[in-house]
């Protein structure tokens, strides 16, 4: 590590003074729990760090209308203990609670999850299924974009490096909406995803009207499954049409993953998965 | 080198850090508090569990400048006047110490945990303990004496 | 007469250092003026080597460099002396010890680490146990990769197989393993005097001052091994890692000096659980009553023998699993690779051995349409078994005591058969 400054900021403005003087020299560190073996490993080797694990503006949950907003330095464990995120969105609850262990849900945080980019990130496929938007700000203001398009690859992002990520918000589910989070991982604790997967549901006159699905694991970052979310748009979705639908996902993983050493498990396993995940998120809709 | 003001087992402390210092090297090196142990350096063991302003984390995914004004409990800490904590105490009764070398981080665990949830059922005790390994197997001794542990504290 | 230890519930005597926090464990030992040692490893799994230090010793703040040349006797192991202290000519393995740089704190020895020249020319190496065992392998060690054969022959094999009703034959794998004590290796040496004193965690202190003393070619008295508290082994501390590189450190500088692993340092510094291949043939009559098996087990010991001749000859004693057969052949094999090596860990050997018979019973019964208990009850060792070493059990096997208890647990009804 050649780590030559060390910042505690007081408040987002001097933070973004910081992004804006150091620009690529300089590095954001909140909970730490990926970044630090990163700067063991000579991963990355910036010359500062911007710490804004306690900072108080960019942590917390509320309703902001019709919406959900959550601090970036929010941290998993803090998302499993508030009223809001365990009443409105159980599901992402439950991913919070699937990841790492007590002591990395202490401090790993939402903004991290989501800067880190990593495929396997578990926030991911529910953010993507609650159609998330997370908000920018620099010197010159903020601006507000759609998660789905910030992610390009495997610990890449689309975020400048004067540019802060404040928060994440999106709608809450409502009557008539369905939401759920499932993960394969090969022990309880301290588990990387197999597969992450999110699903979002909206069923209307028995129909489907509209869905989305966020998987994580199954791609070079998380990704939004269009192909087989337009398959069931329109559809009723009876048990045939979910293991058609699990099919045509299974077909999907087969060639996207056909040279992987993975790719034959998570073929099968995207079939239990995938059911499992819509057959929750139906169970969760309120009439 | 960089000042910083942190509290550490009721102790108030001003302390030179390197920027690059991780926590856990400021409580070992620095302080020479060398019951934090180091066990993988990546937050997978858990053998360098502290408290921090009431919970846990690895101290080896925290950067020392990161801990500035803030309250840190090491196992050092948690005697009281020379009397073991109840958690401590139960460790020994139930045998649940082998090696050792993951029992501060496990005793640590078990203080979080039991200040939040003073009655744990089993399978919360598991969860409470699940980022701290043991390759001695003794996870049962474990729960036994953080079970114990629940009971010393009520009497207390 | 009263008893004062069993029945008792007592006390760990470290129990209350440990809780609190005061047990010493190496790492947690510094001494005054001491200097950091860093290990520099081989990167290839089979080559010849030089090695140019002149770049890391003309840094300023590196003390001294230790390589083979500063070694008096540079050998050392448990039952073979093949390991060497820091390879002379040849690396053998990824991991193996080519030198060590003593410096005044840790980010000096790890940047003089990388000042070091190793030219590597690559030889062919070998991963493959059975295929190490050809006589036109490449050679590890001498002229033959097979450490060790051990021969295990008892009755007639042929006419077992022949007279059973049904025998099946498989070929069972088994993966290296390693310990993952939860403290990865460390010390510090320092002088007292004259005599050297190495503070680790280790199984085997008596022994480390005797490879100690050998390799530094001073007396045995001259060396002292202090054990602190040890954060689990598990056997993975039975063989030396650091311990002759800080004695010599410490001999040659004057100073103390002390070296702490990382957690993928000590992952390839020690050794590991022998993978081994087991080839079962195994024969019942209709009765599921055994008449012969037959194995044939390879151990893969890696670049270096350890305990390979004491932990193969373990797997081929206990191949038969707890059960009287009159026909037994076993062929069980230590070879070298270019692997981790294989030492002790938990069972020493006989751990690998149940994953094959075990599975071999279960097919047996199988085949033959028995229950999976019934069938290990009919063939239990009890008292006054003969084992087929020759052994005869004369008390205490409590082997079907046992399996009952799980068949009971598992709310499994026995279906005897000629019980």
């Amino acid at each position: 590590m050649a780590l030559r400054e060390v910042y505690k900021p007081k408040d987002i403005t001097e933070v973004l003074q910081l992004l804006d003087k150091y620009k690529d020299k300089g590095k954001i560190i909140a909970g730490g729990t990926d970044l630090i073996i990163d700067l063991k490993e000579r991963a990355i080797d910036p010359e500062v760090l911007i710490d804004i694990a306690t900072l108080e503006e960019l942590k917390g949950i509320a309703f902001k209308g019709s919406y959900i907003e959550i601090g970036a330095a929010t941290t998993f464990a803090e998302m499993m203990d508030h009223v809001i995120t365990k009443e409105k969105t159980p599901a992402l609850v439950k991913a919070a609670r699937s990841i790492g262990s007590p002591q990395i849900r202490n401090t790993a945080t939402i903004g991290g999850n989501i800067c880190n980019a990593s495929p396997a990130a578990d926030m991911l496929p529910v953010l993507l299924a609650l159609d998330a938007s997370i908000i920018l700000k620099d010197l010159e203001g903020e601006k507000t974009i759609l998660l789905e398009q910030v992610l390009k690859g495997k610990g890449k992002i689309d975020i400048e490096r004067n540019q802060l990520l404040s928060y994440v918000k999106f709608k809450a589910p409502v009557d008539g909406e369905g939401l759920s989070f499932e993960k394969l991982g090969f022990r309880k604790a301290l588990a990387i995803a197999k597969i992450a997967l999110g699903v979002f549901v909206e069923v209307e006159n028995n129909k489907c009207k509209e869905i989305r699905i966020g998987s994580g694991a199954i791609h070079n970052r998380a990704i939004r499954e269009s192909k087989i979310e337009d398959y069931f748009r329109g559809k009723i979705l009876s048990d045939a049409v979910i293991e058609e639908g699990s099919e045509l996902f299974q077909e999907e993983v087969r060639e996207r993953l056909i040279n992987r050493s993975s790719g034959e498990f998570k073929r099968e396993a995207i079939k239990g998965i995938f059911t499992t995940a819509m057959k929750t998120a139906l169970s969760t809709i309120k009439s | 080198m960089k000042e910083i003001k942190l509290k550490v087992n009721h102790k108030d402390y001003h302390v030179a850090i390197e920027e690059d210092m991780r926590l856990l090297d400021l409580l070992r090196n620095r302080l020479n508090l060398t019951g934090t142990k180091e066990g993988c350096g990546e937050g997978e063991c858990g053998a360098c569990t502290v408290i921090m302003d009431g919970i846990t984390v690895n101290s080896c995914m925290v950067m020392a400048f990161q801990a500035e004004n803030r309250e840190i409990f090491t196992i050092e800490g948690l005697e009281k006047g020379g009397r073991l904590d109840p958690i401590q105490q139960a460790f020994l009764d139930e045998g649940a110490v082998q090696c050792g070398f993951c029992t501060p981080g496990m005793v640590l665990s078990a203080k979080a945990l039991l200040d939040k949830n003073p009655k744990p059922t089993r399978e919360e005790i598991r969860e409470g303990i699940s980022g701290n390994l043991c390759r001695c197997t003794g996870y049962n001794k474990i729960v036994d004496a953080i079970e114990k542990a629940s009971e010393y504290r009520k009497e207390e | 007469m009263k008893l004062h230890v069993v029945g008792q519930n007592n006390m760990r005597v470290d129990a209350a250092a440990k809780v609190t926090g005061k047990a010493l464990y190496p790492e947690d030992v510094s001494l005054e003026g001491m200097f950091i040692g860093k290990t520099l490893r081989s990167h290839k799994p089979h080559a010849c080597i030089t090695i140019d230090t002149s770049r890391a010793e003309a840094m300023e703040g590196v003390v001294k460099v230790l390589t083979y040349k500063d070694v008096p006797h540079n050998h050392y192991g448990v039952l073979m002396k093949d390991h060497e202290v820091f390879c002379s000519e040849k690396v053998r393995r990824i991991g193996d010890p080519i030198a060590f740089v003593v410096a005044v704190d840790e980010e000096v020895a790890s940047k003089a680490l990388a000042k070091i020249k190793v030219e590597y020319r690559e030889l062919k190496a070998v991963f493959d146990p059975e295929v190490a065992m050809h006589q036109d392998a490449p050679k590890l060690h001498g002229e033959s990769n097979i450490v060790y054969h051990y021969k295990l022959r008892q009755g007639d094999i042929e006419k077992g197989l022949e007279e059973s009703a049904v025998v099946v034959e498989n070929t069972y794998v088994t993966p290296m393993v390693d310990h993952v004590f939860l403290q990865p290796e460390a010390g510090v040496a320092h002088m007292e005097k004259d005599t050297i004193v190495v503070t680790t965690a280790t199984q085997y202190p008596h022994f480390d001052q005797l490879e100690i003393a050998e390799a530094l070619e001073v007396e045995k008295e001259k060396v002292k091994v202090i054990n602190a508290a040890v954060g689990g082994a598990f056997g993975g501390r039975e063989d030396i890692t650091l311990q002759i590189h800080l004695a010599l450190a410490t001999k040659l500088t004057g100073k103390p000096v002390k070296a702490v692993y990382s957690r993928e340092e000590s992952f390839i510094a020690h050794a590991k659980r022998h993978a081994m291949v087991m080839t079962y043939k195994t024969g019942a009559d209709e009765e599921g009553k055994l008449k012969a098996m037959e194995a044939r087990i390879i151990g893969d010991t890696g670049a270096y023998a350890s305990w390979a001749i004491n932990i193969m000859r373990k797997a081929g004693v206990h191949a038969t699993g707890p059960y009287e057969i009159p026909n037994v052949k076993v062929d069980s094999y230590a070879v070298y690779t270019n692997n981790p090596f294989g030492g002790a860990m938990r069972g020493f050997g006989a751990t690998q051995p149940p994953i094959a018979h075990e599975q071999q019973m279960d097919m047996l019964a199988e085949a033959l349409n028995i229950d999976p208990i019934s069938i290990r009850l009919t063939n239990a060792f009890k008292i006054g078994s003969k084992t087929a070493t020759g052994q005869i059990l004369k008390d205490s096997v409590p082997l079907r005591q046992c399996i009952e208890a799980v068949a009971e647990k598992l709310g499994f009804s026995v279906v005897s058969r000629g019980v």
